[in-house]
Parts: C-alpha cells; structure tokens; sequence
C-alpha cells in the first residue's frame, strides 16, 4: 500500500509501538510473580510503588522509545519523498497498536464517564456533610445498601451510607475516614485510570491481571498503614469497622474508578490479622527532593546525549526501514 | 432441498437433562458407574423388581432422545451414556440457569440470590475476626491498666 509522508510516519510510529509494547509486556508478565513476591516482603506504600511502576512500564518505555528515539529518527533522517510503499510487517502492527490503543481509551473513558454519573446521582440522592477532624466533605448516601468508597479523580469524595453510619462507632468511623483520606492523600484514584488507560498487551487480552490484583491488595494495605500510623488503638477502630461492614453485606465489585472500603473482599481476614499483628516500623532513610531531582536530571540527559547520537539514530532509522517493508 | 430438511428434521436433538423421569434418571445412573451394558445387566442392578420389557423401553427411549449410545452385539443392544457424569452436570445447570433466566419474570431476583450466595461472607470467619480483635483490646487494655 503507498502512504504519504505524515502517514508512514504514524504507521511506523504504531507499528513500533505495538511491537515494543507486547515484548516489553510479555517481558513484565513474566517477571510479575518474582516482583509479587518481593513486593510481599516489602512496606506495603513500596510495595504499590514498585508493582505500579511495573504495570506502566511497558506502556511507558513503548511510548518514550517510539516519541524519543523512533520518530525522530525518521523526521531527520527519511528524505520527504512522495508517497512510498508500506507492507503489510508494518501494516498489521499498526493497526493491532491502533487496536489496543482505541480499546484502552474507550475502556478508561467509559469506565470514568460511568464514575461521575454514579457520583453525581449519589449526590442528588445524598446530602453533603463534613466529618472528622479534617472536616473532610462526605456525601452521605440514603438506601440499604452498605457504601463506603471514595469516588473521583481530581476531586476525591467520600460516599457514605446511612447505614454504614449509623453501625459504626465514632471511633470506628474516624478509622473509615482515615483510611479512605489515605487513599485520597495516594491519588489511587488517578492511578486506577491510569491503569484502566494503559493498553492490553494484545486488543482483547490484558494480560496483566496479576499485577492489578497486586497493586490492589497493596494500595489498601498502604492506606491501612497511613491511616493507623503505627497507633494500636487506631488499628483495632479499623480492624473492628472492616468486621462491622462486612457483616452488613455481601462484597459487591465495584466497577468505578473508586476505592471501596471492602473492595478486596477474599483480602479482609488478611488485612485484619496486618492490622492487630503489624510488622515492627522501620525508619526509613529519606532522600531530600533536590537531590532525587538533581540524579533524575542528570539521569534523563545522559540517556538523551546516548540517544541522539547520530549513530543511535541511523541505526533506528535501518530498523525502521527493514520494517516498513 | 426437501431431503435436507428431511435430514435437518429427523436429527435426534440432544435432550434437556431436567425432563428425565426417576427411572431414566436410575438407569442413566448405572451406565455411568458400570459402563456399557445390554439391558438384563441394568435389570439386575437396578434395585426394584421391573420388568424385562420395561427397562428395554426406557433404554430405548433414553436412546431416541439422545441420551445413550447403543451398538449391536450378538443379539443384544449394549448401551453406553453418550455425556459424562460431570458433562451431564454441567449440561444440567447451564440449561436449568439459562431456562430460568430467559423466562422467569423474577429472573433478577435469582441473579441476587446467588450474587448474595457467592459474595457472602462467611459467618463463622467474621465471628473468628471479631473474638481475635476482642482479645487484642483486652490485651491492650490490661497492658494500658499496668
């Protein structure tokens, strides 16, 4: 098929794109249950970090290579002929990245206009109240149903039931409210979607559900641990009110970008029995931000100047040729 | 065209596992444990006196419906089920959820139930959890008193 200029140029960039995206992705796929079991040994908000950077980094290395390296490379280096053949080596990756990108998108936009609709009839059925010692805004939601979630990206709320309020202590409930802080203090929200967005390893197979799982397990842990700090007492309020809600009902999944105070529901006996045994606190060592910002920086340009050597480049470009036909 | 349809017609359709009666149901039991058998085998094993011609029928019509092989030996039909145990289990409550669910007026009440069903906690755990709490604040409480 002949293809202009612009077009070659997003179809190498596609086809690029998804062939680093699935080898990288294979590559973390089978890497996941080592980094599982290291993440297992580790501070549960490390543990999130380390499986959160695992799950974006095919995703993210794909796209850095292709905006760094990949379309550079033929910008400079392809003279701007007329339309010129593309074969189908690069025309099915293209259209499989194309795939993969489009069904992600539709995913994480449907997903989130799905959420604000949810939120928005929570708050007209609801009412609005602040509670607890950060007077954090709560909408307080009428019915049966026991809920208690925190919904929203930019702006985090907390969804509370009636009924949960009503069967919880003010011990217990400053607990929910500490630990759903937590999550918004995390931004777990935010990194649900990015997770939603970010593309499967083939159009209709994700490919890393053990991850998610992972990540998911570990973030409500993380939000555990910040909302007891190492205090006993407060332990034993949340441990008390995850018991309390779960009696309330059954687990019910929640298909929106938020976090569900019993999400994880197979995960309550172990969360439990982290939050009356926790592990002794370790101090950790804190790097101070201009110096991580400084080692990123010098990091960042090193790789550049590796990158833009006219000899990377001309061996990406060779690559990028051999592909397109 | 017209032998097609024929064909199409005279196909013996596989035959839904909740319209078997209790002896089609006993004998298919039989065959399933014992493997293929001719019809005096499944008499004597049967358990209750019936007659000879009875059980042939039963066999034959299990047959019809689709429900057993059969192949000539000697002068004897040898029967032998055509699903499996655990294939005949899965056929049965795949066909009696869908039946339900494309029916019943109340089929979202089932889907609730058995959402309930599956997602319940379990009673006896969280009583577990509560006693390991209670303990702990003793525990904390007798420390706090010394």
């Amino acid at each position: 098929m002949n293809l202009p200029y612009l077009m070659r140029l997003w179809c190498l960039s596609l086809a690029s794109f998804f062939l680093l995206h699935v080898a990288l992705g294979l590559l973390v796929s089978l890497t996941a249950p080592w980094a599982i079991r290291t993440a297992s040994g580790m501070e549960a908000r490390l543990a999130a970090r380390l499986l959160l950077a695992l799950r974006m980094l095919p995703a993210g290395l794909a796209v850095l290579i292709v905006a760094g390296i990949c379309a550079p490379s033929y910008l400079w280096l392809e003279p701007e002929a007329s339309a010129e053949r593309v074969g189908w080596g690069c025309l099915l990756p293209a259209m499989l990245g194309l795939a993969v990108l489009s069904v992600s998108m539709a995913r994480g936009l449907r997903i989130y206009s799905r959420s604000n609709r949810y939120i928005r009839q929570c708050e007209r059925r609801g009412w609005q109240t602040r509670l607890g010692r950060g007077r954090m805004p709560v909408c307080v939601v009428a019915g049966e149903a026991p809920l208690v979630a925190l919904a929203g990206i930019v702006r985090s709320r907390l969804m509370i039931s009636r009924l949960v309020m009503s069967a919880l202590s003010p011990e217990q409930l400053a607990a929910v409210l500490r630990h759903e802080r937590a999550h918004g203090i995390s931004r777990d929200n935010l990194k649900r979607l990015l997770i939603l967005l970010s593309p499967n390893l083939l159009p209709f197979f994700r490919g890393f559900g053990a991850l998610d799982r992972a990540w998911a397990v570990a973030t409500e842990w993380a939000a555990d641990d910040l909302a007891t700090e190492g205090s006993t007492r407060r332990a034993l309020a949340l441990a008390s009110a995850l018991v309390r809600v779960a009696r309330l009902s059954a687990p019910r999944p929640f298909p929106l970008l938020a976090t569900s105070l019993l999400a994880d529901g197979a995960g309550l006996s172990a969360r439990v029995d982290r939050l009356l045994h926790p592990a002794p606190h370790r101090k950790e060592a804190h790097a101070s931000p201009i110096l991580k910002a400084l080692a990123g920086l010098t990091l960042a340009a090193s790789l550049a100047g590796l990158i833009l050597q006219p000899a990377t480049l001309h061996s990406v470009h060779e690559l990028l040729e051999d592909l397109i036909r | 065209m017209i032998r097609l349809f024929q064909n199409l017609g005279s196909n013996r359709k596989p035959v839904t596992p909740w319209s078997l009666g209790p002896l089609e149901v006993a004998v298919l039991e039989i065959l399933w444990t014992r493997g293929e058998s001719n019809v005096r085998h499944v008499v004597d094993r049967l358990g209750r006196p019936l007659a000879y011609t009875t059980v042939m029928t039963t066999m034959d019509r299990l047959f019809k419906k689709g429900v057993l092989n059969r192949r000539k030996c000697e002068r004897a039909f040898l029967y032998s089920p055509r699903l499996s145990r655990s294939e005949w289990e899965h056929q049965r409550t795949g066909d009696f959820v869908a039946g339900f669910l494309s029916e019943h007026p109340s089929r979202d009440l089932l889907i609730s139930c058995l959402v309930e069903a599956v997602g319940q906690y379990d009673e006896t755990l969280l009583d577990e959890l509560q006693k390991k709490i209670r303990t702990k604040r003793k525990e904390l409480y007798r420390r706090g008193k010394a």
